[in-house]
């Protein structure tokens, strides 16, 4: 290792030496290599973290399919005074789906909320009673029209597969906080996978380990199923639960007798270990995802209580769960990849948003008041995203086509200023202009949050020092509630 | 207000001075901290300030270490902004608003955005205060230009045959690696015992355990050669090349479906994953290996059987979302996939990193990169239609030379001497004609309505309502006894537009479909009739007669520009039919395309006679006959004229070499790129695509799509002196000279880093890490060799003295000492090289995630050795919520067939990967991945103890050890010996029958499954 070391002039001065050795471990040369790293577990985080955190868990919430900004956050009166209009581009620009159409105003009233006098549409009335409490991003930009390239980069900072996304860069930097559950979980949306399917997920080139756990789409009515192989299925009738504690003896007895004259390679060890910290999800696992176990109140304030709310509701309050016992990381998607139930709506906003509006806004009301309620406000971070907007030209006569040029994101929670909105589009809500900031920005202030400096956390691949923002992104600490101007 | 397609910045419209003024007032105020400038030396400021911004935002377009110096500015030395690039200097030292550097960051002008995204307000402000004091700088030497020094780098250097170091041994590489070690003061470990070595050997070659008769047979074999036997066998097995065709999927990435958001599965693939394993099993030579898999098709032109190894060139990602929204993104971000693969996978070179600017570590232009994209102008990924036989390449070739030779009217082909029998075998057929006879109708609807009247003469004519499509059913009977054809005529009509016989404006019509049933008397359930051939006496172009009896509603026959006149077809029935007088014949015409291209006047006939006499004529063909045939034809050299020889000569040889055609065996698919391709859309459809000429391919300034420069010309990287980087072409149209020119480029015998890169992977696989360890990146951001002179031995050898063979270097490799060796620890090592890049001991590697799968499937008697053909899919596949289909890998049944093939034969989904397999550390084949990595995590940990493969296989395992040994002890002991090809010591044995007997003896299979003497190979 120390020949590259000493051959690299390429000015990123913290090389992490022994994360990089964990990854390159491969054939032998372990002796370098702490079991922590190769198990990602949290005494790890001190070699990453480089400055004080404000937040240790996160949650993200993704509206799959660009949710329209102009028909939620972001209040553009000039779409009513030119509403019919053909001032669109005259040429389909790359990635529309259709040439542009005339000017279509909002079919939904706004109206201004909290002190902060948000403009909130109609489709939104649970989460308007808690603007006061977000920071806005209301000049969101991105690199592409199209929602696969999309959807990456939003996860990954990289318009292309195979780059590792945040809840895996994360996982990677500070590991888990509890060992007894997944660092990094996904929640699908019941009715499928988003666009890129579970490479959206994908630890790329880091380790497995850090890939994101995902859990089953279907409703997980068996807890004990919930995490895939968390249990031997019952068709292997050998495999009883009464002699999994035998067969783990032996099984570790053996490992350990294995690893006696071997005790130079980490790795055997790290697998010793890793059935041990498996048996212990196999203890804590099915509690986490028993959500039955909520009173009424509560799976009532995320909206389980109606059809409509319930598959969102449910996945927030398992992510409510699943942070409160240690999960560093849920992702809960709303939506599938596809062209109908996700906010995908080039046919008729209208009719197509509300639904989507309604499935979503009771369950974040609930999961951020649930989350100041079980004291989690002042460690944990809430995102709302989505992969880009939509035009403000319809498409066919009632819908909006994808456009990468402006969109809406809010933070909430922990390290936030609340109340704030930062970034405007132009009169049209087609392009940001002030304060845009991209996926790049939001992830470096994520991280920054999270005590980590985006330039910091890299990890050289195929010759490039790999970052989450590839090589851009400015922490926004005007979203910050103590800006620290020091950070880049 | 006017449309802006970029960013509509109103600020753009005030004074930038003032602009400037306020940015900094608001800057200013928020670091409330700034005075430190008051207090700071200028170069302490300038330091720690200033030149962050710089390295930051600047040097990459404008420096020497970048090779790039955009508008001839570099801002990495004072001189540098001092004399400034094409606009002047760059800064004005104490006067910022004169500063072009600060009207640049300010994105003050248009038409100078600098750099395109633009910095903060507080490094805009900190660059500001420095100009206004006086823009301190003590950068006044000139850098050294990377250029000039770029290829003094290891990987690039020419091969010099380094002298084999002195050493008691007798492999090359023993000699190399003892010398090393000796100098860092370690010895080399002991031979491992022969147990370990079969083990490792087998894993290392085939991916496979021996079996324990094979082991035992090693173990105890007194021949001096035993290994040297062993090696030869599992050189020569087949296992060998599904092995190592693995090793090279993963460094390409190569899987079975598009990945992105429209993931759809690519059921041709396989036929390049079955073209590599028989690539690596017949030892195919490196260079040709090259050749085949970029440009087969123009290099081994006579060989279509290794088309499918352009499935090298298809083998990555597809974004089919963006290549139907947005083309011009798709272009090049799907070549710079290609290029990507291309060049990491031959010459271990990150040829990517100069797509936004020059590499800013390795010698490779923006030039050259585009260039390389250049390359891959000409062709997109998708199915490549091909024959599995030369020879019926061959014959199709000869038959197309016919076809082209009769629209040519080619009289050097035409009129040889080897096509006269078959013309005057027409000829003769044609002095009699078949008799025709028209149908008695008894019934014609339109089934939309329009109204068919049937003139005196016979003929239908069709009038009234015109519909957008129609069908027009009938039916009829007829006197003969019997019927080889059914004849459509056609009727010019002066009711219809331009005279018909169509009813579209323009005369024309489409007939989708015709069909053709017998209704015996009293039956009410017709009888269909397929169809052999259909002639016409003219086809419109794309439209051909053909086209109305392939079952496909969407394609038809079509008659413009030839309007006007009257013209008919036949349909030859597949066999002759007999008929009786009372005999009903139904007859449909779907006239399906559209916008009223129906049939204005028809009338139909049958006849009995033979098949060379009933087929179309066109007119002039009919003509040239009339002339001809007064007499017996030009085989008895009566005056026909040349023109009319010709006709008719072109009229007969295409049509025989059409018929011949269709006999031929028909092409199959492989998943590959080609200019002419169908791109698999889902669901079983294709979308078709054609690229007619090679893509317009321009240089991009900064990457960026909207901004083409140059026009780029195909060729590869300077970075070899000895090799030149632009192709001279025969013909620059023909796209696959450009793609023979690069493999030629990267197979040649002076291209070093081929040949380094080649020994490198082999290396990787043999110690668990390359000499270098960064196997596709040999620039100066890689790893650099841990044996320099080795790694050039190797490649140097490899090349010559191997001539490419892979097996050869395998063979060196296997039977060196210091592949032999132990992998027990030992402290000195430990000690001084804890990493073990000096090869003191070999390294323990743990089964790669195919290999888990096969070791089991082998110790759980399961095993299928099955070769070839489509891939095995583990999961069930439905319907997804868009194009790209759900996967649920957990109700695959593990009994059922194929299951047990080798992991190899999986069918990989891209975006949807097998979780057990992900656990395992299979990579994420979204990129390259030329190393595996390792992990170890609880959930791996429940994926090895609790997936239904582990536990079906530990089942499989234990029945199987049931039913061939007796007795609870001896069951044991069989498993272990499956499992840790070894007995059991005395103490195991005890306790694991004691455990067997508790929990049974599968349950026991599973734990040994998950040992890591079982997952771990010395």
């Amino acid at each position: 290792m120390q020949d590259i070391e000493a051959t690299s002039h390429s000015g990123f001065e913290q090389q992490l030496p022994n994360r990089r050795q964990a990854l390159a471990c491969v054939g032998g040369g372990f002796a370098g290599v702490a079991l922590s790293q190769l198990l990602a577990r949290e005494s790890a985080a001190s070699e990453t973290s480089h400055r004080p955190a404000k937040v240790k868990r996160v949650i993200q919430l993704f509206m799959t399919g660009g949710a329209s900004p102009m028909d939620t956050f972001d209040y553009k009166p000039e779409l009513e005074r030119l509403h019919g209009q053909m001032l669109g581009p005259k040429e389909k620009p790359e990635g529309f789906t259709a040439p542009a159409g005339a000017i279509m105003k909002s079919p939904f009233p706004f109206a201004q909320h909290g002190q902060c006098g948000r403009w909130v549409s109609s489709v939104f009335p649970e989460q308007a009673k808690l603007v006061d409490e977000m920071a806005f991003l209301m000049a969101m930009t991105t690199k592409t029209n199209v929602h696969g390239p999309g959807t990456y980069m939003m996860n990954s900072g990289f318009l292309l597969p195979g780059f590792p996304c945040m809840g895996a860069w994360i996982s990677y930097a500070l590991g888990n906080i509890a060992d007894n559950l997944p660092t990094f979980v996904v929640l699908p949306d019941a009715k499928g996978l988003p666009y890129n399917q579970r490479a959206c997920f994908s630890s790329g080139f880091l380790p497995a380990v850090h890939q994101g756990t995902v859990i089953p789409t279907k409703a997980p009515t068996q807890s004990n199923q919930s995490i895939a192989d968390l249990f031997a299925n019952e068709k292997y009738p050998f495999a009883k639960r009464s002699a999994d504690e035998d067969s783990l003896k032996l099984l570790q007895k053996l490992n350990h007798e294995h690893a006696k004259t071997r005790s130079d390679d980490s790795r055997l060890e790290a697998r010793i270990a890793s059935y041990q910290l498996a048996a212990k999800m196999q203890l804590s696992a099915p509690e986490a995802f028993n959500i039955a176990s909520e009173p009424e109140h509560i799976r009532k304030s995320y909206g389980l209580d109606q059809p409509a709310t319930e598959d969102f509701g449910r996945r927030c309050l398992l992510a409510a769960r699943l942070v409160e016992r240690g999960t560093r990381f849920v992702q809960v998607w709303s939506g599938p990849q596809g062209a109908t139930g996700n906010w995908d709506n080039h046919g008729n906003i209208l009719t197509e948003l509300p639904p989507m509006a309604l499935s979503v806004d009771r369950p974040i009301a609930g999961l951020l008041r649930d989350l100041k309620a079980r004291g989690l406000a002042d460690d944990t971070l809430v995102i709302w995203s989505t992969e880009f907007g939509r035009t403000p030209f319809a498409q066919g006569s009632l819908g909006r086509d994808h456009n990468g040029g402006s969109f809406v994101n809010w933070l909430w929670g922990a390290g936030i200023k609340p109340g704030i909105a930062i970034g405007q589009s132009d009169d049209w809500g087609y392009q940001a202009v002030e304060n845009k900031t991209y996926c790049y920005d939001l992830h470096a202030t994520i991280l920054h949050l999270l005590g980590i400096d985006h330039e910091k956390l890299t990890v050289r691949q195929n010759g490039i020092d790999r970052r989450l923002t590839d090589v851009h992104g400015n922490v926004i600490h005007a979203v910050l509630e103590n800006p620290n101007t020091s950070g880049k | 207000m006017v449309f802006v397609n970029t960013d509509p910045m109103l600020i753009l419209r005030m004074d930038w001075c003032r602009w400037v003024c306020l940015i900094l007032f608001w800057a200013n105020a928020l670091i409330a901290g700034d005075f430190a400038f008051a207090q700071e030396e200028p170069s302490t400021y300038f330091r720690e300030q200033v030149l962050p911004i710089f390295q930051q935002h600047c040097l990459a377009c404008h420096s020497h270490a970048a090779g790039e110096m955009e508008g001839g500015l570099s801002l990495d030395w004072k001189s540098g902004w001092e004399l400034g690039g094409s606009r002047g200097p760059a800064i004005v030292p104490g006067k910022p608003e004169k500063s072009l550097l600060m009207q640049a960051v300010l994105h003050a002008s248009d038409e100078l955005h600098m750099p395109k995204e633009k910095i903060t307000n507080q490094e805009i402000s900190v660059l500001n205060r420095w100009i206004e004091k006086g823009a301190f700088d003590d950068r006044v030497a000139q850098p050294k230009s990377v250029e000039a020094s770029s290829h003094d780098w290891w990987s690039l250097r020419p091969l010099v045959c380094p002298s084999v170091p002195i050493a008691k041994t007798s492999n090359p590489i023993d000699s190399f690696i003892v010398s090393q070690l000796e100098k860092a003061g370690l010895e080399r470990s002991p031979l491992a015992d022969r147990r370990t070595l079969i083990r490792r050997v087998s894993y290392d070659l085939t991916g496979l355990p021996p079996t324990p008769e094979e082991t035992d047979a090693f173990v105890f074999d007194q021949d001096t050669n035993a290994y040297e036997k062993l090696v030869d066998r599992l050189l020569l097995s087949q296992r060998y090349g599904e092995r190592w065709a693995r090793h090279w999927f993963d460094t390409i990435h190569f899987a079975d479906s598009h990945g992105y958001e429209h993931d759809i599965g690519r059921d041709h693939a396989w036929r390049y994953r079955d073209y590599v394993i028989q690539a690596f099993n017949n030892d195919t030579s490196w260079s040709r290996f090259i050749g085949e898999q970029l440009a087969a098709d123009y290099l081994f032109p006579d060989e279509p059987q290794l088309i499918p190894a352009l499935g090298f060139l298809g083998a990555g990602t597809f974004d089919l979302s963006t290549y139907s929204t947005a083309t011009v993104t798709f272009d090049y971000l799907d070549r710079d996939d290609l290029v990507t693969q291309t060049m990491a996978a031959f010459s271990s070179t990150t040829a990517n990193c100069a797509r936004c600017h020059a590499h800013k570590f390795d010698p490779i232009s923006q030039e050259d990169y585009y260039a390389l994209q250049a390359v891959f102008a000409g062709i997109i990924k998708g199915d490549v239609a091909f024959d599995l036989k030369p020879e019926t390449t061959l014959e199709r070739r000869r038959l197309q030379l016919i076809i082209d030779a009769a629209d040519r009217r080619d009289a050097s082909e035409l009129l040889k001497a080897e096509h006269a029998d078959a013309i005057n075998q027409w000829l003769i057929s044609q002095r009699q004609s078949a008799q025709w006879q028209p149908l008695e109708l008894q019934t014609y609807v339109s089934t939309e309505g329009a109204t068919l009247t049937r003139g005196a003469d016979g003929v239908v004519l069709a009038s009234g309502n015109k519909p957008d499509k129609d069908t027009y059913a009938i039916t009829a009977t007829t006197q003969f006894d019997r019927i080889t054809a059914l004849r459509l005529d056609v009727h010019s009509h002066e009711s219809l537009p331009m005279r018909g016989p169509g009813r579209c404006d323009n005369g024309n019509l489409h007939l989708s479909e015709i069909e053709l049933q017998v209704f015996e008397a009293g039956t009410q359930q017709g009888r269909t009739l397929s169809f052999k051939s259909a002639t016409a006496d003219f086809n419109q172009t794309s439209w051909g007669i053909e086209r109305a009896i392939d079952a496909d509603p969407k394609t038809a026959w079509g008659i413009h520009p030839a309007v006007g006149q009257s013209h008919y077809a036949v349909f030859e029935l597949a066999e002759p039919v007999a008929m009786r007088p009372d005999t009903k014949l139904a007859i449909s015409l779907r006239q399906l395309h559209g916008g009223s291209h129906l049939i204005g006047a028809l009338s139909l006939s049958v006849t009995a006679g033979d098949p060379s006499q009933i087929k179309a004529i066109p007119a002039e063909v009919e003509l040239a006959l009339q002339n001809a045939t007064d007499d017996v034809g030009f085989e008895v050299g009566f005056e026909v004229s040349l023109e009319d020889r010709l006709t008719i000569a072109a009229h007969v040889l295409r049509g025989f070499a059409a018929d011949s055609m269709r006999l031929l065996p028909a092409k199959v698919f492989v998943y590959a790129a080609a200019p002419s391709v169908a791109i698999p859309a889902g669901e079983g459809q294709v979308q078709l695509k054609s690229l007619p000429a090679p893509k317009t391919v321009h240089v991009l300034h900064r990457g960026d799509f909207d901004k083409p420069q140059a026009i780029s010309e195909p060729g590869s990287l300077s970075l070899i002196a000895d090799l030149p980087h632009r192709f001279t072409l025969q013909n620059v149209h023909n796209e696959a000279e450009r793609r023979a020119a690069l493999a030629n480029w990267l197979a040649h015998h002076d291209n070093v880093l081929t040949w380094r890169s080649a020994v490198n992977r082999v290396w990787q696989h043999h110690f668990g890490q390359g000499l270098c360890d960064t196997p596709s990146d040999f620039g100066r951001m890689g790893g650099v060799p841990s044996h320099p002179e080795l790694i050039d031995w190797l490649a140097i050898w490899f090349r010559d003295d191997a001539q490419g063979s892979l097996k050869a270097l395998h063979r060196l490799i296997v039977t060196s000492e210091t592949y032999r060796q132990s992998s027990a620890s030992d402290t000195q090592g430990i000690r001084l090289d804890s990493d073990n890049r000096l090869l003191w001991r070999q390294n323990r590697q743990r089964l790669d995630a195919d290999a888990v799968r096969d070791f089991t499937l082998a110790a759980s008697g399961s095993l299928d050795l099955k070769m070839g053909g489509p891939g095995v899919q583990h999961f069930k596949q439905s319907k997804g919520p868009q194009s790209t289909p759900t996967l649920d890998y957990t109700v695959f049944d593990w009994a059922s067939p194929g299951a047990a093939r080798r992991s190899i034969y999986r069918y990989v989904w891209r975006g949807i990967a097998d979780p057990f397999m992900e656990t395992m550390d299979f990579p994420d084949l979204g990129l390259l991945s030329p190393v595996r990595g390792f992990s170890a995590s609880s959930l791996q940990a429940l994926s090895l103890y609790n997936n239904d493969f582990v536990l079906h296989n530990s089942q499989t395992m234990a029945q199987d050890v049931e039913t061939r040994v007796s007795g609870l002890e001896q069951q044991v002991a069989d498993c272990v010996m499956r499992v840790w090809l070894r007995k059991p010591s005395e103490g195991e044995r005890a306790e694991l029958t004691e455990f067997a007997s508790r929990h049974g003896l599968a349950e026991l299979c599973r734990v040994l499954l998950n040992s890591n003497e079982f997952l771990f190979v010395e």
